[in-house]
């Protein structure tokens, strides 16, 4: 099975208690099901007992987590009780036991796959379904791009396979992001940068791990625009960043975002108690909204109590889809890094 | 007991749970449950590590207000359910589980922070609010509880009310019991009261310390009003390393005596030195007993303490500094102990024997407890270290260790065996002095020593425990109280 790669994080996790203030999903539900331990612990009683795996309520448990990863962040050793999950996840997939919704998402994910890259350049800029749906990154990078005199494509048309993996549909992700990189590649690009994190980490970390050779550099926009060296004509004040779950906790810290911030003469203020929790709607499991909304609504509404003035407060964000949702739930004021540099220069 | 959704009671009652707090908030999932069958307690983790049934709740119940416990209360009454309140299910004793099925009262929706006083420097919120997010909001204000415990990541300041917990720095700022400014409970039966606003008064016996450490069977703690502190100027740390337990325990006791003001001791005996701190830390340390203090506060108050506490250490005990550096690698760490791997696990048989006694006791408390496990279970390993200290005595906080090729394979042959330590080690404690629990509580694991430890007084807490709840439907069975 796909979980004995990660006995460690089953036996590790499932009575640990450390990471229980991170647990984002069940700081909404209030559940106890809803924290790595206890999944931790279903899931070892799914290698003494397989057939607890069909369990409606523990499938739906595991689809309902917000995968953060920042329960593997703050732990010491870092066990990895979401990549166990996303492996019990695929075993469902494997054995025929993911349930409809998963199924039908993932359906509509590959039938809807068809790349298209507009222009020609070294530079090619992935607009994926969040990014388009912001309808402010693409023409933030774009003006930013502009002011910096430099000839880049696009490329879009479905997904690269990161939302198919956090679903279980391994395979599939696979076959998705070979024929991604392949596009890419026969693009010509020397460069691919991405607004979306969850690409990031597909590209940065998934591909490696699928055997998947990504044969060109992968930038997040934060470090890419970082490396245009670009001079703000006014600051960008102060402003509130909330990290984004791929960026921080999935990639080690990744400095880009913040350091690009204080290049733009940005004033960091510290968002709510603490830079442990995951502040996201849910980023890390890409497609939450999908399984269940109301669950991102309520990741929103924990976002905004945290906030110290909800109206005025200028709440910037790495991840076009945490700006989706944090922007149709509460009523922040949520701009991308992309919108924020564009705005000033 | 229900537990079968074939009985149609069973949705009957489930109504009016749902009517009480709403559908949402009355879980009935094999999730939920089952989350809620295991706590940090041994016995339920090698129960389900055997692959075991635990023992599972019939209904999981998120109040949003005290009206909402009171509610589920009557329910409860009138149908003569088992409630069982849950904080973070961090409790190390078995307090919290459903041993008798009904219902499981998580209070971790009652999160609400509602202020702080900054004129009296006291905080107010629900209890069921993590320790962490609680610390972490009084922290964006320039203050803290300084109720620090290595729990304080999931366990919920109602778990540390209900069984009257402790944190790293409880030597000077206390335990939680002298934290405490009020309360609002809601008693088994359903009122919703308050106990006086303030802890000092002569105004008849003191109602917050009647529920203080009642563990879930007097009702249901749902508020609490608690004093903070600013952020101290300065916090300095120092480590000594003494050529035994013996030397190093009075050095620690002179320091109490001393009545300077240390905001945490710990003192580590020779075994525990050198299998435990020097793996955590990471730190070469010589045979001995490692010490660590501190002090906090303005940075010149601080100062002056330091100095005449290192005059004891190193003038009159002849202690080896291991300087700042040493102390500050504990206070860095202080957490570390407790995640994987560091903290014991299965197939490890492990328990933390804590108690405390004054300082003419603890000594013979210690090597009591030692010799009795030596003794007698020669395959397990017992360590110890001193952690929460007084005026008149310390805490032990002794642990006994048996590898996973010591524990018996058979889940009830397992239980029996650890049970066969905590009686024999605890009955060591209390000969000499000590009593059977500090500050994880005594639920599940010790409710059975409880007649033994209070002797003719134990009648009068099952007397306040029949008055409070006539239906003995508040956590039954647990700190030696009758089950069902």
């Amino acid at each position: 099975m796909n979980i004995d790669k990660y006995t460690d994080a089953i036996k590790n996790c499932r009575f640990c208690f450390m990471c229980r203030h991170l647990s984002g999903i069940g700081n909404v539900t209030f559940t106890e099901a809803d924290t790595p331990r206890v999944r931790a612990s279903m899931i070892y009683g799914v290698t003494m007992d397989p057939e607890k795996m069909a369990d409606k309520d523990f499938i739906d448990t595991l689809y309902r987590s917000d995968l953060s990863r920042a329960c593997c962040f703050h732990c010491v050793n870092h066990y990895d009780e979401n990549s166990l999950n996303i492996a019990m996840r695929t075993d469902l997939v494997e054995k025929g036991l993911a349930p409809d919704y998963a199924k039908a998402i993932a359906e509509n994910l590959k039938s809807s796959s068809n790349w298209e890259i507009s222009g020609a350049a070294e530079v090619l800029y992935f607009t994926d379904r969040y990014t388009l749906q912001t309808g402010t990154v693409a023409p933030a990078f774009d003006a930013i791009m502009k002011k910096a005199g430099i000839n880049y494509a696009t490329v879009s048309g479905g997904c690269i396979g990161r939302a198919l993996k956090v679903l279980g549909f391994a395979q599939d992700a696979k076959a998705a992001a070979e024929k991604f990189v392949s596009t890419v590649k026969a693009a010509g690009a020397k460069t691919l940068v991405v607004s979306n994190p969850a690409a990031y980490e597909l590209l940065k970390n998934d591909c490696a791990e699928f055997g998947i050779e990504v044969p060109f550099a992968v930038m997040h926009t934060s470090e890419y625009i970082l490396s245009l060296g670009l001079k703000a004509a006014k600051a960008a004040g102060d402003i509130y960043y909330l990290e984004s779950d791929y960026l921080k906790n999935y990639n080690d810290n990744l400095p880009f975002p913040r350091q690009l911030l204080a290049a733009v003469n940005a004033n960091i203020k510290p968002f709510g108690t603490n830079n442990e929790e995951s502040y996201t709607c849910g980023e890390g499991a890409v497609l939450l909204p999908e399984i269940d909304e109301t669950l991102v609504a309520k990741l929103a509404a924990y976002i905004a109590d945290r906030a110290d003035d909800p109206a005025n407060d200028k709440i910037v964000v790495a991840s076009p889809y945490t700006k989706i949702f944090l922007s149709k739930y509460t009523k922040l004021n949520v701009a991308t890094l992309e919108e924020v540099v564009a705005e000033v220069l | 007991m229900l537990s079968s959704k074939d009985n149609y009671m069973y949705e009957m009652i489930r109504t009016e749970l749902t009517d009480a707090v709403g559908e949402e908030f009355v879980g009935t999932g094999n999730a939920d449950k089952f989350g809620h069958s295991v706590d940090y307690y041994w016995i339920p983790e090698m129960w389900h590590d055997r692959g075991m049934p635990t023992p599972k709740p019939d209904f999981v119940v998120h109040p949003g207000s005290a009206e909402e416990v009171s509610k589920v209360m009557k329910i409860a009454n009138h149908y003569h359910i088992p409630v069982v309140p849950w904080g973070g299910g961090s409790g190390s004793q078995g307090g919290a589980l459903p041993v008798y099925g009904g219902i499981i009262l998580d209070m971790k929706r009652m999160n609400k922070f509602i202020g702080i006083d900054k004129e009296s420097l006291t905080v107010t919120c629900q209890t069921g609010m993590i320790a962490r997010h609680l610390e972490w909001r009084c922290n964006k204000e320039g203050f803290s509880t300084m109720h620090l415990p290595a729990s304080i990541a999931c366990a919920t300041i109602g778990g540390f009310l209900a069984h009257r917990g402790t944190g790293v720095l409880s030597t000077k700022y206390g335990k939680i019991e002298d934290m405490v400014m009020s309360l609002e409970v809601v008693t088994p039966t359903g009122e919703i009261i308050r106990t006086l606003p303030v802890p000092r008064h002569a105004s008849g016996p003191d109602l917050t310390m009647l529920f203080l450490g009642s563990e879930g069977t007097l009702g249901v703690i749902t508020e609490v009003t608690l004093k903070v502190h600013p952020e101290p100027e300065a916090r300095e740390f120092r480590a000594y390393i003494f050529k035994d337990f013996h030397t190093a325990m009075s050095a620690g006791a002179e320091l109490m005596r001393s009545r300077l003001q240390p905001c945490a001791i710990r003192l580590y005996d020779e075994e525990e030195t050198i299998h435990h701190v020097r793996r955590v830390f990471g730190m070469e340390l010589d045979k001995g007993a490692y010490l660590v203090f501190g002090f906090d506060g303005p940075a010149d108050i601080v100062e002056c303490q330091m100095r005449r506490a290192r005059a004891i250490m190193e003038e009159k005990y002849h202690g080896k500094d291991l300087g700042s550096k040493g102390g500050d690698l504990w206070w860095q760490n202080k957490y570390k102990f407790f995640y994987p791997p560091f903290m014991f696990h299965i197939p490890q048989a492990f328990g933390t024997l804590d108690t405390v006694a004054t300082f003419a006791n603890i000594e013979n408390v210690y090597h009591a407890m030692k010799k009795v496990v030596n003794e007698n279970f020669p395959q397990a390993r017992f360590i110890g270290h001193f952690s929460h200290w007084y005026e008149w005595g310390c805490m032990l906080y002794a642990r006994f260790i048996f590898e996973g090729e010591n524990v018996p394979e058979d889940p009830a042959e397992a239980a029996a065996l650890y049970n066969r330590v905590w009686d024999m080690a605890i009955r060591a404690a209390i000969a000499n002095g000590g009593v059977i629990n500090e500050h994880h509580g005594v639920g599940l694991k010790l409710g059975r020593l409880m007649k033994e430890l209070y002797g003719p007084a134990m009648p009068v807490l099952e007397g306040i425990k029949k008055q409070l709840d006539p239906n003995n439907i508040m956590n039954p069975g647990k700190l030696g109280f009758k089950g069902i």
